[in-house]
C-alpha cells in the first residue's frame, strides 16, 4: 500500500504522461516559482519594499514551506525507483539528491533555514540564492537539454573560437596600451585595463573610450571589425551544431522506421515505440508522414 | 489560401457575380483581374502609410491638411467597399454545402486579415460619430493598414511556418535569456549596488542594464569593482553566444523547411512517374506545388533528374 503510493507519487512528480495530475503539479510549481522570482525582484526596489515588506515576508515563508514539502516528497518517493535487487531505495534517492536538479531544489529551499539559524548572514546573498529557484523550471524544458547537447557536440569548435577570441583580445589590448597608454593613462595605463576596453569593443563594435591617436583609431577599427568576425564564427558553429543534431535525429528515426516496415506488419508495440521516438525527437507529424511516404516509395 | 475546389453550377447572375468577385479578391487563382486588384490595393496601402508618416510632420500637415484629409476620405471609402465586398463574396467559399454561406464569412471576419481590414477602416467612422476622440490613437489604428499588405506576401507565411516548426528551440533560447537576465542582474545589483547606487538602485534597474548589454554589447555603465568587471565581461560574451544561438536556430529552421519541401516534392514526382506517363493534370499539379513552395526551376530539375536516374538504375537491374 505504502509502496504503491510511493510509486504513484514518483511518477506524478516525474511528469509521467500516465497521470493528468502530473501536468497540474508541473503548472503549480512553475507558477509558484514565477511568483517567487517576481517577488524577489520587486522586493529589491526600495519604495516597494517599504510598502509591502510584510507581504513579501509572508509569501517567502509559505513558498519555502511549499518547496520543502516538494523536496521531501521527491526524496521519499524516489525510493521507489530501484527495487531491492537493483540497489535499494537509497540508490534512487542518492541519484536525485546529487543530480543538478536535486542540488537546485536543495539550494533554492535551504537559504531560508540558514537565515533562521544564522540571522547575521548577508541578506543580499540569500536573495540571489532565492533567485536560483528559476532554475527549477529547467526540469520542464527538455529543449534546453537539447540545446546543451548540440553545443556540447561542437565543443571543439567552440574551444577554438574561444581561443581565437582570447588571442585577439590580448593582441588588441596590448597594441592599444602601446598606442594610447601615454595619452590616456586612466584607461590604457596597463594591459589589463585595455583588455576591458578590447572586450567591450569586440562585443559591441564601439568601445567605452574613444582613441585619441591615429594608431589608436586604426586599432580600434580593426578590433571592432574583429568583433563582427567573431560573431559570424560563433553563429556558424551554432547553426551547424543545430542542423547536425537535427539530421542525426532524422537518421535515427528513419532507421527505426525502416526496421519497423521491413516485415510489412506494424504492430501496436512498434507504433507506440515510433510515437515515443517522435515525441522525444520532437518531429512534426508532417515530417513523420514524409518519412513514411519515402520509405514506402523506396520499397516499391 | 485554399480555393474551394470545383465550383457548384451557378444558378443566377448574382451568384455568378459573387463567385467572380470572390475569385478576384481571394487571389487563389491569379488571373489578370485579381492581379490588377492586388496591385491597386497594395499601392493604395503604401500611399496611405506614406501619407500618415508625412502628415506627422508639422509643416507639411499645416500646408496640405486639406489634401491629406481628402485622401484619407477616399481611401476609407475604397477600403470600406473592399471590406463589404469581401464579406459578401466569401459566402461562396463553402458553397457546396447549402445554407452555409456564413461559414466562409465567419471564417474571414475572425481571421487575422479580417480583423486587420476591420480595425484599419472602422476608426474613421468612430471619428465621425465621436468627434472628440483622441486623434493620435486613431492615427495609430490607421497605421494598421500596412498589415493589409501581408496578405500578398507569402514569404511571411513561410517565415512563421519555419519558426513554428522550431518553436521548442526558440523557447529554450528565450528561457536561457530569462534565467541569465535574472541571475546576472541580481549579481550586478549585489556587487555594484553599493558603489553605484544611482545606476543599480534595484534589480529592475539592473535588468535594464543587462538587456542593454545583451543587445548592444555595452550597457552604458562601466563597472567600478573588479568582480563587476568580470561579471560585465562574462555578460558581454554571453551576448555573443545568445545572438549566435538565435541566429543558428533560425538558420536551421529555414534549412529544415527547404529540406521538408524538397522531400515532399520528390515524393510527388515519384508518384507521378510511377505509372510511366505524365498527364497534363499531373504536370499542372507539380507546377502549382513548385509555385507554392517557391522552388526554383534548377531545384526542380535536379530532383526530377535524380528520380529519373534512380528509375533507370532500377530498370537495368530488372
Amino acid at each position: 500500500m505504502v509502496n504503491n503510493l510511493k510509486l504513484t507519487l514518483m511518477e506524478i512528480l516525474d511528469g509521467s504522461p500516465k497521470y493528468k495530475v502530473s501536468r497540474y503539479v508541473e503548472w503549480l510549481i512553475t507558477l509558484v516559482v514565477l511568483v517567487n522570482c517576481s517577488a524577489v525582484i520587486l522586493d529589491s526596489v526600495p519604495e516597494i519594499h517599504a510598502e509591502y515588506k510584510d507581504f513579501f515576508h509572508e509569501l517567502e515563508f509559505w513558498s519555502v514551506m511549499f518547496f520543502t514539502v516538494e523536496y521531501v516528497l521527491r526524496v521519499w518517493s524516489l525510493g521507489a525507483r530501484f527495487s531491492a535487487e537493483e540497489g535499494g531505495a537509497w540508490k534512487g534517492r542518492r541519484q536525485y539528491v546529487f543530480s543538478p536538479f536535486g542540488l537546485v531544489d536543495f539550494f533554492a529551499t535551504m537559504p531560508h533555514y540558514l537565515h533562521m539559524f544564522f540571522p547575521t548572514l548577508d541578506l543580499r546573498i540569500l536573495r540571489v540564492l532565492r533567485l536560483l529557484r528559476i532554475l527549477k523550471l529547467s526540469k520542464y524544458n527538455t529543449a534546453l537539454q537539447d540545446l546543451f547537447h548540440a553545443v556540447h557536440s561542437e565543443r571543439r569548435a567552440f574551444g577554438s573560437a574561444a581561443f581565437l577570441l582570447l588571442i585577439a583580445t590580448i593582441v588588441s589590448a596590448s597594441l592599444m596600451h602601446f598606442a594610447e597608454g601615454h595619452e590616456q593613462p586612466e584607461f590604457f595605463g596597463s594591459i589589463p585595463h585595455s583588455i576591458y576596453w578590447s572586450i567591450v569593443t569586440i562585443t559591441s563594435g564601439y568601445g567605452n573610450v574613444e582613441p585619441v591617436t591615429k594608431a589608436g583609431e586604426v586599432i580600434a577599427l580593426l578590433t571592432g571589425f574583429l568583433g563582427v568576425c567573431m560573431a559570424a564564427i560563433m553563429t556558424g558553429i551554432v547553426a551547424s551544431a543545430f542542423s547536425n543534431q537535427l539530421s542525426r535525429k532524422k537518421a535515427a528515426y528513419q532507421s527505426q522506421l525502416r526496421a519497423v516496415l521491413a516485415d510489412g506488419v506494424v504492430s501496436d508495440a512498434e507504433r507506440a515505440m515510433l510515437k515515443k521516438l517522435q515525441a522525444q525527437y520532437r518531429l512534426s507529424d508532417a515530417q513523420v508522414q514524409l518519412f513514411i511516404d519515402e520509405a514506402q516509395n523506396k520499397k516499391k | 489560401m485554399t480555393n474551394s475546389s470545383t465550383p457548384a453550377v451557378p444558378t443566377s447572375a448574382t451568384q455568378r457575380l459573387q463567385r467572380r468577385v470572390f475569385e478576384i479578391l481571394d487571389g487563389a487563382v491569379l488571373d489578370g483581374a485579381s492581379k490588377a486588384c492586388e496591385i491597386f490595393i497594395a499601392t493604395l496601402v503604401v500611399a496611405n502609410v506614406l501619407a500618415i508618416i508625412l502628415e506627422s510632420m508639422h509643416d507639411l500637415h499645416e500646408a496640405y491638411s486639406a489634401y491629406f484629409h481628402m485622401f484619407d476620405l477616399v481611401s476609407v471609402v475604397v477600403f470600406s467597399i473592399e471590406y463589404v465586398l469581401r464579406v459578401w463574396s466569401y459566402g461562396v467559399k463553402y458553397a457546396e454545402a447549402p445554407g452555409s454561406a456564413w461559414r466562409g464569412r465567419k471564417e474571414y471576419l475572425f481571421s487575422v486579415f479580417g480583423m486587420v481590414d476591420f480595425f484599419s477602416t472602422v476608426p474613421f467612422y468612430l471619428q465621425l460619430v465621436f468627434p472628440g476622440a483622441d486623434l493620435r490613437v486613431l492615427r495609430m489604428f490607421r497605421l494598421l493598414r500596412i498589415f493589409k499588405l501581408s496578405r500578398y506576401n507569402s514569404a511571411m507565411d513561410d517565415m512563421f511556418e519555419a519558426i513554428k516548426a522550431e518553436k521548442d528551440s526558440f523557447s529554450s533560447a528565450m528561457f536561457l535569456l530569462l534565467i541569465s537576465c535574472l541571475l546576472f542582474s541580481s549579481l550586478i545589483y549585489i556587487i555594484e549596488g553599493h558603489d553605484q547606487p544611482e545606476v543599480f538602485p534595484s534589480i529592475p534597474a539592473a535588468m535594464h542594464w543587462f538587456i542593454l548589454t545583451i543587445i548592444s554589447g555595452w550597457g552604458n555603465v562601466d563597472p567600478v569593482t573588479y568582480l563587476g568587471v568580470v561579471l560585465v565581461v562574462v555578460t558581454q560574451v554571453l551576448a555573443i553566444a545568445l545572438a549566435a544561438i538565435l541566429t543558428g536556430v533560425v538558420a536551421t529552421a529555414y534549412t529544415a523547411q527547404v529540406q521538408r519541401r524538397e522531400a515532399a516534392y520528390e515524393t510527388e514526382v515519384r508518384e507521378v512517374l510511377a505509372d510511366g506517363v505524365v498527364t497534363e493534370e499531373e504536370r499542372a499539379k507539380l507546377r502549382q506545388m513548385q509555385a507554392k513552395f517557391g522552388m526554383t526551376d534548377e531545384q526542380v530539375e535536379a530532383i526530377a533528374e535524380q528520380v529519373n536516374a534512380e528509375r533507370r538504375a532500377a530498370g537495368n537491374q530488372e
